[in-house]
């Protein structure tokens, strides 16, 4: 078996078993804070890496996930779990309305306009009572698996785990075909794809939905682990520069890019708080940035293209 | 004779060397194991001054406890005796954890101190939701949470069994300030309109809405209720709308940087009031008080802690503070949590135990007088949603750039100025 | 117009801000010292952070950069956090001068200057992009880096000068902040904002945009609030730029570029 198959295997056992060998509640956490991560990583790399298309306001589709669900429950006390899919539709719906008017036009404006209609949700939000306002919304008490609501990270983990693996293969799928070859063609060179025939504007507005749809996906989880959502946590700024950093910290534009990058990242997050947060002096942050700096610095293709470059250091000094 | 005298030698040193380590043996049993609580602050991010003073006082608390001998201090428990009496004066350990504002971080956070540091109870969390998700991981697990600080309503309303307020809730400010009208009219200070500015996070449009519910069928009429984004560029627009309005009261309910820049904005645009109130918040903090004295003179505040006078132990606990480079006058809600803190380690004292359950049913029997706190309470004792509902607030005016307390009589260190000055 | 988004650019001004500060608290200097000064420590700020960080970074994918600003904006805002602690602070409202009353207008002395300031400094920008021959280079090197290296201009001296000068700018606006508003170590990220969707308003590259869009905004804030609520004020300038992207996407002066 080659290396990097080797590699992933191990990758997959230890996922598959960690909450059976991590035993802590504190643990099992951090590995579905991993999950939300990577999860939300993947679907913003599914536009910001491939496509290169890049969202600095994923956070709108996110918290549209998380909100619905929440809104759905907390009106009709009945099972938020089965709007998911409506949230993420309406997620695609907006991805649409962005995506019309700013993929004409080079990258910079979409950016902006991604950034624009973040800060214009969690305002919008903040100042609609129906929409919880500032207070924001709780979601079910009651132990009910099938309302997502359990005691336990565990449950959690896994069906996390399960929606992993099959966004992966989703995008695997992509990449093997025919949007992934256009995707990448338009990553490379707009003109040229263009020249040859790609309809790029289709093929970004395509990316784009899928996208904001998957990112839904990953706010409605994390809204029904974490049982409660308000304008700030699911639609601010951050939330959306993690899902950035997540993606392009592990390598924007492959598979398991963002996978990587929220297994070291929310770890390492969590570590720091943990150690140095009961201090307050912002030091972690200090460091945290520092560290993005120089790996954005030296190594632009994240950890997973350090460690390709390393491999064919070592292959060609063989 | 050498070899009887050698063996004797030896069976001394062996029996001396047992009952040595007999001894040390129940010294080392005689000192308990410190007592762990968790403490949920926001370290970071915008409330990151206010985290940090709570931080102090709650440190503050702890080693006044653990030190105890503090005659000076005597009329409030735990302070005669090192560490808590009833518990072979076991050391109070507050373990600190950054909430960073966010509701998931200080979520993960009470799980970590639960379940890692086994922590025996809780402690947190200033923002309204950072407090909601760290109490429900408290009650999911059991484990005693006492919020010193956060006023939202709903907090007590969710029917949990492990929730204690020490703080009233923003509806008891509210009536504060409606008793506190009602007394201004005996003295011929007629108030009849009132504009509310807040900021439209949960705390400020609480106290909207408070406000809104406690003037319902009172003489007193809401004319303005105009909320406003937080960390607001310019304040311009908020402050031309209340010279539209000319309301005889205004309350603010807003943090610091907001405050200072109504301070300045009003200042500039030439608006007063008879009364300019503001709700605790921004309007009692350090930097606001520093910045903005000079122009806000006459500027009242609602405060749940009365600038002491000198001999008691509030004033004392307060020089103590000032030592480590605070100040209750200046970070008010640090000193309702210091209270809080001390309602906590008392009632672990009282329950003789670290068992959950026995510091729950504990912190249920909480009846204490106000002699025995720091705050001018009339008490702590919880109602049975766990609310405590002996809690009192005092009004504060600016008067020559420091906060003096001018209501209710029983607390006035000085009379009230009327009307409203500005810039002195 | 170096087609480089730099998220730290509100971490200069907040920058600008404490050197405002300090000058003052150390030197007790006014304006007409730390202005300058901001202008002077920024300049070299932004030229360090050019060669340091930004110039390996540019050539790589657009996500980089923005991780790469990023990772400088928590490096520069913590740093203050650090050294100086969350606390506000402020300088006295009356370094500049209080307000006039006007005919029924408050005007007041520091924000007019720095109003002023702000014009002229951008017309002086703007003047130096169009009519001076370090502008046109870098002009030629935003246009095409390796063209303008064949021509024989030093792309990087050139860039290096454009993020001082753009650095200086954010000092400038940082230290005439201080003379009204307060000082953080967060106060920048309030500001980089709506500064982002003036420029993206105003059209990319165009700096009389960018003048027509600042003001703009800020009358669509007024006017909003005064007409309606104060709170809408900011919802309303992000709704009217989502508006203009969806009928004009390249912004008021921007060019008309066609997806190329």
């Amino acid at each position: 078996m080659t290396k990097p198959r080797l590699a992933l295997l191990t990758g997959a056992i230890i996922f598959a078993i960690y909450p059976l060998i991590v035993s802590s509640t504190f643990g099992q956490r951090v590995g579905v804070l991993v999950l939300l991560a990577a999860l939300s990583g993947i679907a913003w790399n599914v536009i910001g890496g491939y496509a290169e298309q890049v969202s600095i306001g994923h956070a709108v589709f996110y918290g549209i996930g998380a909100y619905l669900p929440l809104l759905y429950y907390t009106r009709t006390q009945s099972n938020p779990v089965v709007m998911i899919p409506l949230a993420m539709a309406l997620a695609a719906l907006v991805a649409l309305a962005i995506g019309i008017p700013t993929f004409r036009l080079r990258g910079h404006y979409f950016s902006m306009a991604t950034l624009a209609l973040g800060q214009l949700f969690v305002l919008g939000v903040t100042i609609a009572p129906a929409l919880g306002g500032a207070s924001g919304l709780s979601g079910p008490v009651e132990q009910n698996p099938w309302e997502l609501s359990m005691r336990s990270p565990v449950p959690y983990y896994y069906v996390f785990l399960v929606a992993l693996a099959l966004m992966l293969a989703l995008v695997a799928w992509l990449e093997r075909h025919r949007v992934g070859f256009y995707l990448r063609a338009i990553q490379s060179s707009e003109r040229a794809a263009r020249s040859l025939g790609v309809p790029v504007y289709r093929y970004k507005l395509i990316a784009l939905m899928i996208s904001a749809a998957l990112t839904a996906l990953a706010g409605s989880f994390y809204a029904l682990f974490v049982g409660f959502v308000n304008p700030d946590s699911v639609f601010g700024l951050l939330v959306s520069v993690q899902m950035v950093i997540v993606a392009t910290l592990g390598g924007a534009g492959t598979l398991y890019g963002p996978l990587l990058g929220a297994a070291i990242l929310v770890p390492t997050q969590e570590w720091a708080n943990a150690t140095f947060g009961g201090g307050g002096t912002g030091l972690s942050y200090v460091i945290y940035g520092a560290v993005i700096m120089v790996l954005t610095r030296f190594e632009p293709g994240g950890l997973l293209g350090l460690w390709k470059r390393l491999r064919f250091r070592a292959a060609a000094s063989a | 004779m050498t070899k009887r005298f050698s063996l004797g030698f030896v069976s001394l040193i062996v029996v001396a060397a047992t009952l040595a380590t007999l001894c040390s043996g129940i010294r080392a049993h005689a000192a308990p194991p410190p007592i762990k609580i968790g403490v949920i602050v926001p370290l970071t991010g915008v409330s990151a001054p206010s985290g940090q003073a709570m931080k102090a006082a709650i440190e503050l608390a702890a080693k006044i406890v653990n030190e105890g001998n503090s005659k000076d201090l005597a009329p409030l428990p735990l302070t005669q005796s090192a560490g808590l009496p009833n518990l072979g004066g076991a050391q109070i350990e507050p373990i600190f954890a950054d909430s960073q504002g966010s509701p998931s971080v200080g979520q993960t956070q009470a799980v970590r101190l639960v379940t890692q540091e086994h922590v025996v109870a809780l402690f947190g969390s200033y923002q309204s939701g950072v407090t909601k998700t760290t109490s429900e991981v408290a009650e999911r697990y059991g484990i005693p949470f006492v919020c010193g600080d956060s006023v939202a309503a709903e907090l007590t309303a969710r029917g949990y069994k492990t929730f204690f307020r020490v703080t009233p809730a923003i509806t008891e400010f509210a009536k504060v300030y409606i008793a506190f009208f009602d007394d201004l009219k005996k003295q011929g200070k007629n108030i009849k309109t009132i504009a509310v500015v807040h900021e439209n996070t949960d705390y400020g449009t609480a106290v909207g809405d408070a406000m809104e519910a406690v003037t319902k069928g009172t003489p007193y009429q809401i004319v303005a209720r105009i909320p406003y984004t937080a960390s607001a560029t310019d304040l311009s627009a908020e402050v031309n709308q209340l010279k539209a309005k000319k309301p005889d009261a205004v309350l603010f309910a807003s943090y610091t940087s907001d405050s200072i820049l109504f301070a300045k904005t009003m200042n500039e645009l030439g608006f007063t009031a008879p009364a300019i109130i503001g709700d605790d918040s921004g309007f009692v903090d350090g930097t606001f008080l520093k910045t903005s004295a000079s122009i806000m003179e006459g500027a009242m505040s609602r405060s749940s802690w009365a600038p002491p006078k000198p001999g008691t132990p509030a004033y004392k606990i307060n020089q103590m503070y000032k030592a480590m480079g605070y100040d209750f006058d200046t970070f008010e809600a640090a000193a309702r949590d210091m209270q809080g803190f001390w309602v906590l380690m008392d009632a672990i004292n009282r329950a003789k135990s670290t068992n959950s359950d026995a510091i729950i049913a504990a912190l249920k029997a909480t009846n204490l007088s106000p002699q025995q706190l720091m705050l001018p309470y009339h008490g702590v004792k919880f109602d049975d949603k766990g609310q405590n509902v002996e809690g009192a607030a005092i009004m504060e005016q600016i008067q020559n750039g420091k906060y003096v307390v001018i209501w209710p009589s029983s607390f006035a260190q000085a009379k009230l100025e009327w009307p409203f000055v500005g810039k002195k | 117009m170096m087609n480089v988004l730099n998220f730290a650019h509100g971490e200069f001004v907040t920058l600008g801000m404490f050197t405002a500060l300090l000058a003052f608290s150390f030197w007790h200097t006014g304006p007409l010292v730390f202005v300058p000064l901001a202008a002077v420590v920024l300049f070299v700020v932004g030229q360090v952070v050019y060669y340091a960080l930004i110039r390996d970074v540019m050539r790589g994918p657009m996500f980089a950069q923005v991780l790469a600003t990023f990772g400088l904006l928590l490096f520069i805002r913590y740093m203050l956090f650090w050294i100086f602690s969350p606390n506000y602070r402020t300088l006295p409202s009356t370094l500049l001068g209080g307000t006039a009353h006007v005919d029924g207008l408050y005007l007041n002395y520091p924000k007019v200057i720095a109003a002023v300031v702000a014009v002229v400094l951008t017309a002086a920008v703007y003047y130096l992009l169009v009519r001076t021959q370090i502008g046109s280079q870098m002009l030629a090197v935003a246009e095409d880096r390796e063209a303008a290296r064949l021509m024989g201009i030093d792309p990087d001296r050139v860039q290096a000068l454009a993020w001082g000068i753009s650095a200086a700018c954010a000092g400038v606006a940082g230290a005439l902040l201080a003379t009204f508003y307060y000082i953080s170590p967060d106060v920048g990220g309030t500001f980089v904002l709506f500064a982002f969707v003036a420029v993206t308003l105003g059209g990319f590259g165009s700096v009389p945009g960018a003048m027509l869009a600042g003001p703009i905004i800020g009358l669509v804030q007024v006017a909003t609030a005064y007409y309606t609520s104060p709170e809408f004020a900011e919802i309303a300038v992000f709704t009217l730029f989502v508006l203009v992207l969806w009928v004009r996407p390249q912004g008021l002066l921007g060019r008309s570029i066609g997806g190329s």
